[in-house]
């Protein structure tokens, strides 16, 4: 691999590993939260994908346009889910995966019916050119998607390091108990995580849409990745789930560039079984090691 | 623990079974049936992993294994019989690979293991294109050949897999009952209730878990197999779909785990259900009773999943012990 | 060489030291008390000795065996049993095979008929008076049941050490005579007996011997009549007599 090869696919591991934090990031909210895994979470990406996929294709708006509006699509999804959270019986990782695995062949099996069970993909054409950078050659799709997402995860950074909701989501995401005795409404915290982790799952729905094709089951793999994610990060932690997915991004764009992208999702999957291995505890409890 | 009153509903249950195919089913409802009786064996197989403490996420992969390999032995010109076989020896020996993650996972992290694992050999399927045929599967899969010992013709058409997948149902269930009253029901019923005791009795945890593990891949790999000899194909995305790890899942649990039966009843009731009441009406959402039952099961079943689990901490709860004080 | 010997034992939970250099014999078919207030470590010591913890430092020797690393149910098999103060049955299991678990799997090379080790647990059952309660579900016991099922599950592994936490810990005074009792029925079958318990008024019935743990550390040993008039003991447990 020569240097400029080299240089080519770090950068673009960047640009993927900033796609992939806003991925993973809705995943990592909810455990924080509520200590829930939600195996649909997947699902709701490919849900808002094809709810821009059908905007786009009835409107020819430009995709971006479109990623407030999946976002906001969610948002009744988000409360019903909180509200079927809120009855899980403990231990909460194990029968939130029960819940999910359900409501994620709910969505699928909705999914097909609506959209039946062909591949669909946003290919608009200002997302499809390329940039030089010098010597170097960038996707416009993937530069615009990157930047896109950077915007998601710096707006919900800043939300939750300077504003009292955010304060109040992060207190309830460490401790909930504790952040109750001390006078916060966990309860609302909640309803907000849910509402963002839903809004954001929706719109990276539509930037996942551009870069990938569409299918009513292909939501497993985005699932197996934001898990991937979590785990190395920490529930809940919005700077780590961002460093660790530009270094997964990263890694795969390098190992791809060595074997081709037809294993990426057997990679996946390795490294969420070897993840699994390495920490061997509960995954909500990474946050106290 | 099964009472004896079901060991006749069971024999009940068997005769009416016989029936279907000589009465003379359409060929299609005797393949309903078939399937539903081959989901009776997948969802046994799960309980019996259950009944050891362990939930999987992954009983597709099991199968898909038996199947893949059911699949690669007779194309390969070699016995069906010997193929079916080799599909449960497979799918056992895959099962006990991730049985052995056990030793540090359990609960919902062997749970997400299980479903990675599935996923897993499904992007080795594709990508293995040599062996497997990639993502366009494998074609043309030999039929069953008669056996010159057994008077009934098994071996041809529909009639032939009903009453193969009828005898595997009966196999599962005829295991699971001898392992109920062996020192292997003792031994997972321990490992289950209360690993860390367990092992202060002299109880070594992990091979009890392997061999638990081992057990129901077996049966799933049997299972697999029939189904691919019964569809004649085999496709990554099709055997190693998670809907062979949510039906038995959902109908074990439905039907109520660490009973004998009530996971095989479930099986044939919601699979039919499914197939004959949804699936002429709305196709798309026939999938939609197991989704629904998964909810519910998950909000409602009695102590949810943990009921059957070794308790989360490894001390017991102290508000047990007090109230426990108080009514002395 | 005593029968349990630990040497130097250390346990280090993060930056807590449970155990600082624990230094403990238990000679053969004597009834060695454990004393200390809460959080002196004593469990973590069972723990430790149990295979349940493997300790920061030092070694323990059981029967001359080296046992510092092995795992519980290698120990369990080289012949020392343990009871939990809060008992810890397979709640969901009947009496009957929550006995029978321990006499079925305590030997790996043990070959013996069902029938026999069906005799075995039923005989274990009478021994602590729970003949009457086999196919009870054991989470219907009631405290004290659930302490003789406790000390059957014990001894179905066929112990020579026995390691007992707080037997009669809870019980009415009439139970406690009753430990009392079993204590010396135990003796008498030849077992060996390293117990923690609470109550002074037992041990000084019972124990040839008396260590006290206070924070980490042994701070008596002798025998119960010098151990109990130390002023050392008196400070560590003051307000702590029942």
């Amino acid at each position: 691999m020569s240097s400029h090869t080299f240089v080519q696919a770090l950068l673009s591991g960047i640009l993927l590993g900033c796609f992939y934090a806003v991925m993973a990031l809705g995943f990592s909210m909810i455990l924080g939260v509520t200590r829930a895994l939600n195996l649909a979470h997947g699902d709701l990406i490919i849900l808002g994908g094809y709810l821009g996929y059908w905007l786009w294709s009835g409107s020819g708006l430009h995709p971006l346009l479109l990623v407030p509006v999946a976002g906001a699509a969610l948002l009744p999804l988000a409360l019903l889910c909180q509200w079927l959270f809120q009855r899980l019986p403990e231990p909460k990782e194990l029968s939130s995966l029960m819940l999910t695995f359900g409501l994620s062949l709910l969505l699928q099996n909705f999914m097909l019916g609506l959209w039946r069970g062909e591949y669909r993909i946003i290919a608009s054409e200002p997302l499809t050119a390329s940039v030089r950078v010098g010597s170097l050659v960038l996707n416009q799709g993937r530069l615009i998607v990157a930047a896109a997402a950077l915007i998601l995860v710096a707006a919900l950074y800043l939300g939750l390091t300077r504003t009292r909701w955010g304060r109040a989501v992060r207190a309830t995401s460490l401790d909930r108990e504790a952040a109750a005795l001390l006078g916060i409404n966990v309860d609302e915290a909640t309803r907000t995580t849910f509402l963002l982790a839903f809004g954001l799952s929706g719109g990276a729905g539509v930037l996942f849409a551009t870069l990938h094709y569409l299918y009513p089951a292909g939501g497993i793999e985005v699932t197996l990745l934001a898990i991937v994610l979590t785990i190395w990060a920490g529930a809940g932690r919005l700077r780590s789930v961002l460093l660790a997915s530009i270094l997964l991004g990263v890694i795969e764009t390098l190992t791809l560039t060595w074997s081709g992208p037809r294993w990426r999702e057997l990679v996946v999957a390795l490294m969420l079984l070897g993840s699994l291995l390495a920490r061997s505890g509960g995954l909500a409890r990474s946050r106290s090691r | 623990m099964p009472r004896r009153g079901w060991i006749g509903t069971s024999l009940v249950a068997a005769a009416l079974l016989l029936f279907p195919p000589l009465s003379g089913f359409h060929p299609y409802y005797l393949y309903l049936v078939s399937t539903a009786l081959l989901f009776g064996t997948l969802a046994t197989s799960w309980n019996l992993l259950a009944y050891a403490g362990q939930i999987s996420f992954g009983h597709a992969a099991f199968f898909g294994l038996g199947g893949y390999t059911a699949a690669l032995v007779s194309l390969s010109g070699l016995s069906p019989w010997l193929a079916l076989a080799l599909g449960g020896a497979v799918g056992a020996s895959g099962a006990a690979a991730i049985g052995m993650a056990s030793a540090r996972l359990s609960g919902a992290s062997l749970a997400l293991g299980t479903l990675a694992y599935t996923e897993i050999w499904r992007g080795i399927a594709h990508n293995w294109t040599a062996v497997s045929g990639g993502g366009a599967g494998l074609i043309g899969i030999p039929p069953l050949t008669p056996l010159p010992w057994l008077p009934l013709d098994l071996a041809r058409s529909r009639t032939g897999s009903y009453y193969l997948a009828l005898a595997f149902l009966l196999l599962v269930i005829a295991v699971f009952w001898g392992i109920l009253r062996s020192r292997l029901g003792l031994a997972f019923a321990a490992v289950r209730e209360e690993e860390e005791r367990a092992s202060l009795l002299g109880v070594h945890p992990l091979p009890w878990k392997v061999l638990a593990f081992a057990l129901s891949g077996f049966f799933s790999g049997l299972a697999g197999g029939l189904y691919v000899n019964m569809v004649r194909v085999v496709e990554p995305d099709l055997i190693f779909s998670h809907y062979f790890s949510i039906l038995p899942l959902v109908m074990a649990t439905f039907g109520g785990l660490g009973t004998l039966l009530g996971p095989a009843l479930a099986a044939l009731a919601l699979y039919l259900a499914s197939e004959l009441l949804l699936h002429p009406y709305i196709p798309a959402f026939h999938q939609l009773p197991y989704a629904l039952a998964l909810i519910v099961v998950a909000l409602y079943l009695p102590g949810g999943l943990a009921g059957l689990l070794p308790s989360p901490s490894p001390l017991p709860k102290r508000g047990e012990g007090e109230t426990r004080h108080g009514a002395a | 060489m005593a029968l349990l010997e630990g040497q130097g034992l250390s346990m280090a939970f993060g930056g807590l030291l449970a155990l600082r250099g624990v230094d403990i014999a238990v000679e053969e078919r004597q009834v060695v008390g454990l004393l200390g207030p809460n959080g002196s470590g004593k469990t973590t010591l069972f723990n430790i000795l149990s295979g349940l913890l493997h300790p920061t430092a030092g070694e323990i020797w059981f029967g001359g065996t080296r046992v510092t690393n092995l795992r519980p149910w290698q120990i369990s098999r080289l012949g020392i049993g343990r009871t939990f103060q809060i008992a810890r049955p397979f709640v969901h299991s009947t009496v009957f095979d929550n006995v029978l678990v321990g006499v079925t799997f305590r030997s790996r090379d043990h070959v013996s008929r069902g029938e026999d080790r069906r005799r075995e647990a039923e005989r274990l059952l009478a021994t602590v008076g729970l003949a009457g309660k086999a196919s009870a579900l054991a989470h219907t016991l009631s405290l004290g049941e659930r302490k003789r099922l406790e000390l059957a599950m014990a001894l179905s592994t066929r112990p020579t050490l026995l390691l007992l936490d707080e037997l009669a810990s809870g019980l009415s005074p009439k139970g406690r005579e009753e430990v009392v009792r079993f204590y010396g029925q135990l003796k008498e079958r030849g077992l060996t007996i390293f117990a923690i318990e609470h109550s002074f008024r037992v041990l000084a019935r019972v124990a040839d011997r008396l260590l006290v743990l206070d924070q980490g550390a042994i701070v008596a040993d002798g025998r119960p009549e010098q151990v109990l008039g130390s002023p050392r003991v008196v400070t560590a447990y003051l307000g702590e007599e029942e």
